[in-house]
Parts: structure tokens; C-alpha cells; sequence
């Protein structure tokens, strides 16, 4: 499951005329039902979920603000002892929920870098690159916003990641498609550089799978130097993705490594990391991890293919890597197959949720428990590069992506004797 | 199961309202199974069907994901079975003699052993309702359950390798409606319930056209649409797929 994006929930959830109070009971009830009905543990926590409601209910009874009931609520949740089941204050959301935008995007690739929004990648042949923008630069102002009024706050609260965070502001860079953006730069010589930036249909082809939104799904291969490299933007539109995966690997025999980059991607479906991975692991009975839900507990194996690429691999992520994402990359390297490059990834692994309650606040909670199979839990945890390695401006700016750098004289060194 | 008949004939002796109990013993599994053979259709109809291609759609509701099945069965040991579906692609199953094999454009192709392995061939067994005896040497009613409202005998139907399914007949119309199961998969063992409902007859045989299948977290129902009976099968549709063959040249213990 994809981790919802604080950005695609609207205010519509605040409900009209009640009062706030008995919004805040009814948040409450909501968030001790979530647990007690989606909770991978039957006790969630080891605990007595029904005396937890006994104890707690009371207490947001008596609670004379919302803040008080806010704090009770967190209380409870505290006392599961686990990760990612979080109360967000509805303020923060007023912080990076507002104008979502729209469809169209300028082509600009972006990650915070020292609290710092730099453009990492430029689309060729978009708008933004026609434009003269270029790696390294740092967006300064979009849609008349100071980037700056976004980030700062934001990163001083541990309750938004850097996933969260870094789609707000680029949600800053969207609006509707043949319309413009305006946003300010500093270039690499630190000179400041307005424009009026064209908005164009998302990269990729629309994809849709069951109730998911439709989404844009890109692929890309290539050749650097002998070493072959893929990267998509989601683990979506199975057949074209696995397809496109598959050739690569084929394509790879004389190659002398495979470098498969998910900075940036969020996941999608689950199963395809164990698929991808058949093309990757030659040794029969192997897991990804195993995934435990109230009534089952399902292992993510891997079945070799019948042809299996023996060159290393290494495995690209960094903070907004999510999801499938790092179950492949936690996998591959538990089984000692791949070895990983970038920062910490999201630590989202489990399909957790995004909710907004009746008072406003937002609710994030875990449905079930993923352990990789090196026995680590990748909630909340996430996956830790083999090599930490972070872009940098000054790197972007000499034309360098020092990660992708890093896994190439790594893969380079695998040669020799 | 015994304690319960005779409890049965006990009170019935000493109430003197014997009548009022005769017909009330549990029967055996063996006829609960037999009856079910003979209101679908009866021996003779399932023994003229030698073959068959069955088209149905699926659908995980609550997903929002569509597809489609075509199975295709022929005796002996015969199967094959693809479903398309939506945002998945292909899954293709079959049952070639000893070998059970899967592939799918999620997980590529593998070849099935031990338990799964029988338990695909048991499933994929052609005419396997009327060839119960085969297939699961032991056999035992254990009473009596609601399902829906409606009484229900429980049959547990244990096979010579596997798990045991718990089959629900109906004790007014003899129908299959229910049947439980641990499935053995290479993820685990996973739970499966099925729900039969809406039997048509389908050449002569009656077959629930929906089935809703609870697997683990998932439910999804597949509609039975139509069956064409001993039809010709398309030349080498049984045949091991290339990547199988592979698979097996690979390691052909497997």
C-alpha cells in the first residue's frame, strides 16, 4: 500500500456545526476502533485494548481543550510501545496541506538538503530544463511562497518526515497543466533567477490499479559506461515495469553491474520486490522478509528465474524510498545480494495509513508488522544504506550525482582480483 | 460423533416418540458425499464429461480489481488455468502429470512441491467432486452447523498428503456451500474459506456460478459464466510452458 500523502487530504473532514468537544470524543472512538479492529495483534501491543478504552475515554471526557484531548489520545497510542501510530495536530497540517496544487508539473526533481530545497534532477525536454534550470540550483520561492516558511517549521516537528515534507514543497512546483508557475532560484553562481515556469502532463504513462488514483508510472534504462542502471518512479503498471526490469537484466550478461535506483519512490505493489528479486537471487527457498497480519502471516520469497544475473548489485535510496521500496532494499541486502547506497530511507514499510479525524487532527497507523529477513522490522526502522552517502549541492552543481558515483566504484572494484 | 447417534436413540427409547428421531440420525459422510454427487448431476453425468472449458470473471471487490479465468480440464490429470487481471497481468496454473507448476508476470514461473503440490493436483483433478473416494480416504460428518440460517452437515475430507477440508452440505438440498481449508503456499499457510451459491446447470452438472473465496486478508468472488463441455482443446495447451521446462532442466528433483 502506498503511504498516504498528508497533501491529498482535504479540510472536508472537519465537520460543520458540532462542537469541538464532541469532535474530540468522536476522535477518540475513532482512533480506538482503527486500533482495534486494524491492528496486526488481536491484544494490539500485548495490551486490554477494551480496558485501555475504559481508562482513556474518561480522560478526553474531562479534556478542557483540544490540545488536552489531543495529548490524552497521543497518551494512548504511547502505550502500544511501537511505531508510526501517531497523532498530527490539524495545525501542522494548515503548515504544509495548503493548495495542493494541481496535475502539472515543471520537471524539477527535488530533495531538502541541509534544510535547503535543491533541484536534484531536471526532466529533458521539460519545461524547467528548456528554462535553464539545473542541478544544484536552490529553489528559493514557488507559487509565491517562501520555501523557507515551509521547511523550517516543519523540520523542527519529528512528527513530518522528510517524505511529507519534501511533497509539500514540491507540491509547491504543480498547478494545472498549460498553466505556470512562478518561482525563484539561486543558480550556481548564487545569483537569484525568477521565472514563470510552464506546467506539463506528469512524466510517465497513466496507471491505474484498482482504487488507487491513477498514477504516472516512468521507467528508465540505461548504459553507464558497462554498468546498467533502472530506475522507476513507483512500483506500479506491473506488466510494463516487470517487462522493462526483465530486458534489463537480460540485456545485462556482458555488463559488469546492475544499479536499480528507488530514491524517490514510494513503493507500490509489495509482491513486486519479490519478483524483481527472482532475477537477482540465484538460490532457491530465499525471503525478502515476512509480513505478519491478525490471521496470517505471509512470507515474501523469491523464486529464481530461470535465467539469474550472477553481476553485483547495488541498490540506490535515500529518505523518501518508501514502502516496496525498502523491502527490496532491505531484502536484497539481508540476503547479501545487493549492496545498498544513499541516507535512511522512510521507514514506512508496512501499509500504515494516513487518516483525518473528526476533529481536524491526523491519524497515522500500521495494519501489520514487516520483518526483513536479516529480522529487523523495516517500520519505523527502515532500511540502512550499506554506504551512507547524501547528495550534495556543491556535487549537483559539478554535474555529479556522488551516489550514483558511489555505487559505480563500487561495482568497478568488484572486478578487480 | 457415535456418542451423539446413540444419545439420539437413547432418548428416543425412552420417550417412546421413536418416529420423532428415526429420521434424525446423523448420516454417514460417504452418503452426505454421494447425495452431493447425485444432486449435481448424478455419476452418469460427470462420468460424460471427459473434458471441459470453463470461462468465469473474478473480482476483489474492496480492491477494485476485475479479471477473467479460463480453466481448462481433461481426464486424467489435465489442467490448465489462466486469469488476466486487471494491473496484475497473467497468471497462468497447470497440472501436467507429476507436475504442478505457476507462472505470473508478478513472480515469474516455479515449479510447486510437496504439499502444494499435492494439493494442485488434487484441485486440478478432473471430475473431482464425483471422484471423492480418490481423493480424500478419509471422510467424517461431524453434525450439524448453521450456514446462512440453513442446517448444514460438516464433513471433514481428509487427503493422504495435506490438510483436511471442512466441506458444508445442506441437509434440505444436498449442495455444497461452504468448505474451509488451510492452503499450503509457498507464502505461508493461509486460511481459505469459500462460499458457493446460485447453482446452474452447466451441461448437465449443477456448479455454484459465485463463489466468494476469503484468503487470508483478501476476499474476492469468481462468477461461473458459462462451461463448454468435452469441447476440443486447443493442440499443446497442457504442455509445460518454456520457463517451466527450464525450471525443471534446472533442477529436475523439483
Amino acid at each position: 500500500m502506498l503511504p498516504r500523502c498528508l497533501i491529498l487530504l482535504g479540510a472536508a473532514a472537519y465537520a460543520f456545526g458540532q462542537n469541538q468537544h464532541q469532535l474530540d470524543l468522536d476522535s477518540f472512538e475513532k482512533v480506538w476502533i482503527t486500533v482495534r479492529d486494524k491492528h496486526w495483534q488481536t491484544k494490539p501491543g500485548g495490551l486490554d485494548w477494551q480496558a485501555i478504552h475504559a481508562e482513556y475515554r474518561p480522560k478526553v471526557e474531562k479534556s478542557a481543550s483540544p490540545a488536552e484531548a489531543r495529548s490524552v489520545i497521543q497518551e494512548m497510542l504511547g502505550r502500544l510501545g511501537q511505531s508510526h501510530f501517531a497523532i498530527i495536530p490539524a495545525a501542522i497540517y494548515s503548515v504544509v496541506d495548503d493548495e495542493e496544487g494541481g496535475p502539472g508539473i515543471t520537471g524539477i526533481d527535488l530533495r531538502i538538503l541541509d534544510g535547503q530545497a535543491i533541484v536534484t534532477g531536471v526532466d529533458e525536454g521539460s519545461p524547467a530544463e528548456k528554462q535553464g534550470v539545473r542541478p544544484g540550483w536552490q529553489i528559493l520561492r514557488a507559487g509565491g511562497k517562501e520555501l523557507k516558511t515551509i521547511i523550517d517549521p516543519a523540520r523542527s516537528n519529528p512528527a513530518i518526515h522528510e517524505l511529507q515534507l519534501t511533497r509539500a514543497v514540491a507540491a509547491r512546483l504543480t498547478g494545472p497543466i498549460g498553466g505556470t508557475v512562478d518561482a525563484a532560484f539561486l543558480d550556481a553562481s548564487d545569483k537569484t533567477i525568477d521565472l514563470k515556469v510552464n506546467l506539463i502532463q506528469p512524466r510517465g504513462t497513466l496507471s491505474a490499479f484498482g482504487n488507487l488514483p491513477a498514477q504516472h508510472v516512468w521507467f528508465e534504462a540505461k548504459k553507464l559506461g558497462s554498468t546498467a542502471y533502472i530506475r522507476f518512479n513507483m512500483f506500479l503498471d506491473l506488466p510494463r515495469v516487470m517487462a522493462g526490469f526483465q530486458q534489463t537484466v537480460e540485456n545485462c550478461k556482458p555488463c559488469d553491474g546492475l544499479i536499480v535506483d528507488l530514491r524517490g519512490n514510494p513503493g507500490g505493489i509489495g509482491g513486486m520486490a519479490m519478483g524483481m528479486a527472482g532475477f537477482l537471487v540465484d538460490k532457491p527457498n530465499q525471503r525478502l522478509g515476512t509480513m505478519y497480519m491478525r490471521d496470517t502471516t505471509l512470507n515474501f520469497v523469491v523464486n529464481p528465474r530461470p535465467e539469474v544475473l550472477a553481476a553485483p548489485v547495488a541498490v540506490l535510496v535515500d529518505g523518501l524510498s518508501a514502502s516496496t521500496s525498502e523491502i527490496f532494499a532491505g531484502g536484497l541486502k539481508d540476503l547479501n545480494r545487493g549492496r545498498v547506497f544513499g541516507t535512511h530511507t522512510a521507514a514506512a514499510a508496512l501499509p500504515s495509513a494516513f487518516e483525518r479525524l473528526p476533529n481536524g487532527d491526523g491519524f497515522q497507523y500500521a495494519l501489520a508488522n514487516y520483518i526483513s529477513q536479516g529480522g529487523q522490522p523495516l517500520e519505523g526502522l527502515g532500511v540502512t544504506p550499506d554506504v551512507e552517502i547524501s547528495l550534495t549541492r556543491t556535487a549537483l552543481l559539478d554535474g555529479h550525482d556522488s551516489v550514483i558515483d558511489a555505487a559505480l566504484g563500487w561495482i568497478r572494484r568488484q572486478k578487480t582480483p | 460423533m457415535k456418542r451423539r447417534v446413540l444419545n439420539f436413540a437413547l432418548a428416543a427409547l425412552l420417550s417412546g416418540i421413536a418416529g420423532a428421531f428415526a429420521a434424525d440420525p446423523l448420516p454417514s459422510a460417504e452418503s452426505i458425499l454421494d447425495r452431493y454427487v447425485q444432486v449435481t448431476g448424478g455419476k452418469q453425468a460427470y462420468a460424460k464429461r471427459k473434458a471441459e472449458i470453463a470461462h468465469s470473471t473474478v473480482e476483489f471487490a474492496s480492491l477494485g480489481i476485475k479479471g477473467s479465468m479460463t480453466r481448462y480440464a481433461a481426464e486424467p490429470d489435465k489442467y490448465y488455468t489462466s486469469m488476466d487481471i486487471e494491473g496484475l497481468g497473467k497468471v497462468e496454473m497447470g497440472i501436467n502429470g507429476p507436475v504442478a507448476w505457476e507462472n505470473s508476470a508478478l513472480l515469474g514461473p516455479r515449479v510447486k512441491t510437496g504439499i502444494e503440490r499435492a494439493e494442485a493436483i488434487r484441485e486440478g483433478t478432473m471430475n473431482s467432486t464425483a471422484n471423492w473416494r480418490k481423493l480424500y480416504p478419509k471422510v467424517e460428518n461431524q453434525g450439524i452447523e448453521l450456514v446462512d440460517g440453513e442446517e448444514c452437515y460438516k464433513v471433514v475430507m481428509t487427503p493422504a498428503e495435506g490438510q483436511p477440508m471442512v466441506g458444508y452440505y445442506q441437509k434440505k438440498s444436498g449442495l455444497q456451500v461452504k468448505l474451509t481449508s488451510v492452503a499450503s503456499t509457498q507464502m505461508g499457510e493461509i486460511p481459505v474459506e469459500l462460499i458457493a451459491s446460485e447453482y446452474k446447470d452447466f451441461g448437465g452438472i449443477l456448479e455454484p456460478s459465485k463463489v466468494t473465496q476469503k484468503t487470508g486478508p483478501q476476499e474476492f468472488s469468481i462468477t461461473l459464466d458459462s462451461v463448454e463441455v468435452n469441447p476440443a482443446i486447443p493442440p499443446g495447451r497442457f504442455d509445460l510452458p518454456p520457463d517451466v521446462r527450464k525450471l525443471l532442466e534446472k533442477a529436475p528433483t523439483q
